[in-house]
């Protein structure tokens, strides 16, 4: 390989950025169709009923409307909406719909109409008669004896205790905690509090379904998943594989709410019933009520330390609530373990979960999957560590961090994927996060300063892993072929989201064959190429996807080198492919384009087709090292983030641009997790804040001084050296901040969001404390 | 978020739009900066048939000081009162007040005059000119009226304008030795106030002459803090016991919680940001 790199590691623009400024990406919904009829959903008004009785009759009466569906105009096969890999460790307890409703917003019918206005006008039309249940709504009732049991269907499968509500269950442990809590000479045991959190995403689930020429299922969708969602989507609706072709066009944001198949089947259902195109479009409403959302949960931590600040042992127990459904309840809580507990170096780790149902709004996947709530716990609880043995915070990381060459137990004992291994560390750059983070923060210098007047000054930090990819499950396959002017189709099957994907793999091939960026045409989650992908999820793409394009790249280059030098008449070892030509060792060369006219019209006529396909066990951990300076109003109770430093160890950017985005949008939907996002839930199961009024995301106004630093620590096993960067940064905000407020008011945090009234209530908690004890 | 269909006139002047509303009476709906209006219509929450567009009415937007008065033409935007070196010089509070509004496009857009009409109890500018005391002038069908601003807001959303009348003007008076300031508390840059304290009040002599304190979003109209205003009442400046007189501002209220504040968090901000407009008025 070449050690000057052209194309890779420069901050090549966006290969859409041109067509997404001038407004003409095509997303789902930009597209004009002849007869295009618009969906309109009936939903529960009851957190969990069985339905009666539905009459649809004058519904459809109305004039224009052209289909009504309920669940029995629906095949009864229960399918998870997880986009996961076959077969889907997430219970299969949905059906697209259902004669039962689970939570307040539960889809119960549907109509296509003609415009959006008949459609809503038809819905007011259908009279449902519902047998009201007693509903669950706290998850810690969930598992109670005689609470009501919500899928209580026969048909579901893969649920861990129905009768107790149970969706998924986690029990594991390496070593001896007990033994390790014996040995501590300090223990911190604490209870940690995280809520509902949604996507955000400035497109909504959206997807049109319409039969082509040939009688196939088209599948235009908002999607993360084009190839699971073809796969589940002909399981859910019985039809074969080969009669549903899903295009994935622009997508506006995915963050896991579209690693789910959500408005595909009840549109397919709709197209099937009128022959016609059908829309199905969520609200911004609908998003904040039936789409999915982060799991809550309630954690206890349990930390053994000894004096000198080693560890004895992590415990974690956890209670997620998945809401109605159990869409990605095993492998989120997983991750609440998996990510957090190996990061500390200790011989004994526990990590038990129970993940129930309640009638309430649906948890899903969502950026950090898992991973935010339980670092949320885990780096509180360490930076309170480091104070009870009296050290610096950084330094304490310092000692405890997970180490080169060494083993991720954890991974294998509870980890998401089908061939469960240790994941081995081959690249850990923390060390230099931790030093540079520290050094931009002013660390040093600003910690315990926190002035006298009303707003105080803190400094908080916390590190953090995720992985690449869904270790021991991943496969991506891609296709490239050359045409007359060197330039290359590259087909692959994953997802760009909106993260820059697409031209991040478009550099790793321009890279390999010698050609700038722009000879690359890449197309990208159409399920009738010659790609396969498990789609944009995991931070899996620019690691697995960007190694299987540059394998496809590489056998394109050799066929390419073949050519060239059976032109030169040249021994094709020691033939370099570089700035368009291919050279020989005595200066010789031949450009490509020449390469290209001779394979497609000369002598050697032959179609150059590179083709990759990459699986793997590895998923090798990006790490970071993240501080926080905050301002508190100890009047007010409110924190101001000043200046968030995130150093950022992503093997190799591939991409600087591409990757300080990802870290810096991630930081942005971080602080809201920390401090002002929340979906309320009123008394009946009801979303009390479903818009962006009252759901209150971070803006440009909000944002502090964002610093971010990209560590190289190059990972042997990923594409030029890389690994992952676009979750990971979401982990950090809440903990670091946390941290900070403690390090300026001395309260502890342990409760997400960070209010204004949880800072009063427990600043008034400490002047109580602090008043007995003198007393 | 599509508003029912509507007819969409534009007067040019204050008598055209006055005839437009007699002509369509309650079918009709005066639009000024439609930062209100038009999210009310697009949640389907108002549906008005008629709207006649103040915008084109240029007569409307002026900002003019004479002796010490100050008038401001009901189309006046915001971000033209944040600038307008008059205000600056004449009622700092107002310009500084103004800049707490909404985001820059909402300050772009949005009138004084319409912040008022609107009398929403969570809007800023009811309080504010409700502290800085002064009058609304309205024209209606039956000739020009002038409305004291303490008797302008009637409740939630109601004012004392009848439907077929026009806000033209809001005049402000300055006072010898004034000083004021305006403390508003929000989760986010972009949100409307959780609590909102407006001060205003003359020093003279070392002490402090007229007060007017007025809180936003505690009551169903901006809430004047008639205690705190006697409390300060007379007091010399440096005998003021600025605790004792802000607890006065969270005694008399009676705040409905909202979903991201209690009602006691409320009172308690009302308090505090009470306090911190009097520091500041009188720093
Ligand atoms: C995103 C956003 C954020 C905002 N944040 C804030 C905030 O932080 N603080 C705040 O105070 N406000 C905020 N607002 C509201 C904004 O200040 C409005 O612009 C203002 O309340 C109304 O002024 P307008 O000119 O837009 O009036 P319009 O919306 O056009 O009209 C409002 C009402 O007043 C009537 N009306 C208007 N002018 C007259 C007149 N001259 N005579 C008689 N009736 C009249 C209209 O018929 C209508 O009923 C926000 C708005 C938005 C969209």
């Amino acid at each position: 390989m070449k050690t000057e790199l052209s194309v890779v590691g420069h901050r090549s623009r966006k290969v859409d950025a041109a067509k997404l400024a001038t407004g003409r990406a095509a997303f789902t919904d930009d597209v004009e169709m002849r007869g295009l009829l618009h969906t309109k959903l009936v939903k529960s008004p009851h957190a969990h009923a069985r339905i009666v009785n539905v009459d649809t009759s004058r519904a459809a009466r109305v004039p224009g409307v052209h289909a009504v569906i309920t669940y029995k105009d629906v095949p009864r096969i229960p399918y998870t909406s997880a986009g996961q890999s076959w077969p889907e460790p997430s219970p299969y307890d949905q059906f697209v719909l259902d004669n039962k409703v689970r939570f307040m917003g539960d889809p119960v019918a549907a109509v296509a109409a003609e415009t959006p206005e008949i459609a809503a006008q038809a819905v007011a039309c259908i009279d449902v008669e519902y047998e009201e249940l007693p509903a669950v709504l706290d998850p810690h009732l969930s598992m109670e004896p005689g609470a009501p049991v919500i899928h209580d269907e026969s048909e579901s499968y893969g649920i861990y205790d129905p009768s107790r509500n149970l969706a998924a269950h986690i029990d594991v442990e390496i070593g001896d905690v007990e033994r390790g809590i014996r040995e501590a000479d300090i223990v911190l045991r604490n209870e940690f509090f995280v809520q509902y959190q949604q996507h955000t995403c400035l497109e909504p689930h959206v997807t049109i379904c319409f039969f082509d020429e040939d009688g196939r299922l088209v599948v235009r969708t908002s999607t993360q998943i084009p190839y699971h969602a073809r796969r589940m989507l002909a399981f859910a609706l019985e039809i074969p594989v080969k009669d549903v072709h899903i295009i994935k066009p622009r997508v506006g944001g995915g963050f896991g709410n579209k690693q789910e198949v959500v408005t595909e089947p009840i549109a397919a259902v709709l197209a099937m019933k009128t022959g016609r195109p059908v829309k199905l479009e969520y609200t911004r409403t609908e998003e904040f009520t039936i789409a999915r959302n982060r799991h809550p949960q309630h954690l206890w931590l349990t930390t053994g330390l000894r004096r000198d600040g080693t560890i004895t042992a992590n415990s974690l127990k956890v209670l997620t609530n998945t809401g109605a459904y159990g869409t990605h309840a095993l492998t989120v809580t997983g991750n609440t373990g998996t990510k957090p507990l190996p990061l500390y170096r200790t011989q004994n780790m526990k990590f038990f979960a129970d993940i129930v149902y309640t009638n309430l709004p649906i948890s899903g996947a969502f950026r950090g999957y898992g991973a935010p709530q339980g670092f949320f716990a885990m780096e509180v609880q360490m930076d309170e560590a480091a104070e009870a043995v009296g050290m610096d915070p950084v330094d304490f990381r310092r000692l405890n961090h997970i180490r080169l060459g060494e083993t991720d137990l954890m991974s294998a004992a509870a980890g998401e994927g089908s061939g469960k291994k240790p994941r081995v560390m081959h690249s850990v750059g923390l060390p230099e996060c931790l030093d540079r983070g520290a050094e931009a923060s002013g660390w040093a210098a600003k910690r315990c300063n926190p002035g006298s007047g009303v707003k105080r000054r803190g400094m908080g930090m916390c590190i953090l892993m995720q992985g690449s990819g869904v270790a021991g499950d991943e496969l991506a396959a891609a296709a490239l072929k050359m045409n007359e002017d060197a330039s290359f189709n590259l087909h692959v099957g994953s997802a760009d989201i909106g993260t820059g994907s697409d031209t991040t793999l478009c550099q790793v091939a321009a890279e390999v064959l010698g050609v700038p960026i722009e000879n690359i045409i890449i197309r990208s989650g159409d399920t009738d190429d010659i790609s396969f992908d498990y789609g944009a999820y995991a931070s899996s793409t620019a690691y697995i996807t960007g190694t299987c394009v540059l394998k496809a790249a590489e056998d394109a280059r050799q066929q390419i080198v073949a050519v060239a030098a059976r032109m030169m008449e040249e021994d094709p070892e020691g033939l370099l492919v570089h700035e368009g030509r291919v050279t020989s060792l005595e200066g010789k060369s031949v450009t490509l384009r020449e390469v290209a006219l001779e394979c497609l019209y000369g002598e050697n006529k032959t179609l150059v087709i590179g083709r990759g396909t990459h699986a793997t066990k590895d998923s090798p951990p990006p790490f970071v090292a993240m501080f926080a300076e905050v301002e508190v109003d100890i009047e007010t109770g409110q924190i101001r983030p000043v200046h968030i430093v995130s150093a950022v160890d992503v093997g190799k950017a591939l991409n600087p641009d591409i990757c300080e985005g990802q870290v810096e949008g991630a930081v942005a939907q971080g602080l809201g997790y920390a401090l002002t996002e929340e979906v309320q839930i009123g008394d009946r199961g009801q979303v009390l804040n479903p818009t962006f009024m009252d759901y209150k995301i971070f803006c440009a106004d909000d944002m502090p001084e964002l610093t971010t630093i990209l560590v190289e620590a190059e990972e042997p096993t990923g594409p030029f050296g890389a690994k992952s960067v676009a979750e990971i940064a979401i982990n950090g905000p809440a903990p670091a901040i946390s941290n900070a407020v403690y390090d300026a008011v001395g309260i502890r945090l342990r409760s997400l969001p960070m209010t204004p009234e949880k800072v009063l209530a427990a600043l008034d908690e400490k002047s109580e404390r602090s008043a007995q004890v003198s007393l | 978020m599509i508003p029912v269909s509507f007819e969409y006139v534009a007067p040019t002047s204050v008598e055209e739009a006055l005839s437009l509303l007699t002509e369509h009476g309650d079918e009709a709906k005066i639009l000024a900066g439609g930062h209100s209006l038009l999210p009310l219509m697009k949640l389907r929450l108002a549906a008005p048939a008629v709207l006649v567009d103040l915008g084109t009415v240029d007569s409307l937007r002026y900002i003019r000081e004479e002796d010490g008065q100050v008038s401001i033409g009901a189309m006046t935007t915001y971000a033209a009162v944040e600038h307008s070196e008059t205000i600056r010089r004449v009622i700092p509070m107002l310009a500084q007040a103004v800049s707490l509004v909404g985001d820059m496009q909402v300050r772009n857009r949005g009138t004084l005059g319409g912040a008022l009409a609107h009398a929403d109890p969570a809007g800023d500018m009811p309080a504010v000119v409700s502290a800085l005391g002064g009058s609304v002038l309205v024209q209606g069908p039956h000739g020009q009226r002038e409305i004291d601003i303490s008797d302008f807001f009637v409740d939630i959303f109601t004012s004392a304008l009848e439907p077929d009348e026009i806000l033209t003007e809001i005049r402000l008076r300055r006072q010898e030795g004034a000083a004021g300031s305006y403390e508003k508390f929000r989760r986010r840059q972009i949100d409307w106030a959780i609590v909102g304290a407006a001060v205003s009040l003359s020093i003279a002599g070392g002490k402090i002459g007229d007060a007017r304190v007025a809180l936003t979003n505690v009551g169903p109209t901006p809430v004047r803090a008639t205690a705190v205003e006697n409390a300060l009442h007379g007091v010399p400046v440096d005998d003021l016991r600025l605790e004792d007189v802000s607890q006065l501002a969270s005694e008399n209220i009676d705040p409905q919680p909202e979903l991201n504040a209690s009602s006691e968090y409320k009172r308690h901000l009302a308090r505090v940001l009470t306090r911190r407009a009097l520091q500041s008025s009188l720093a």
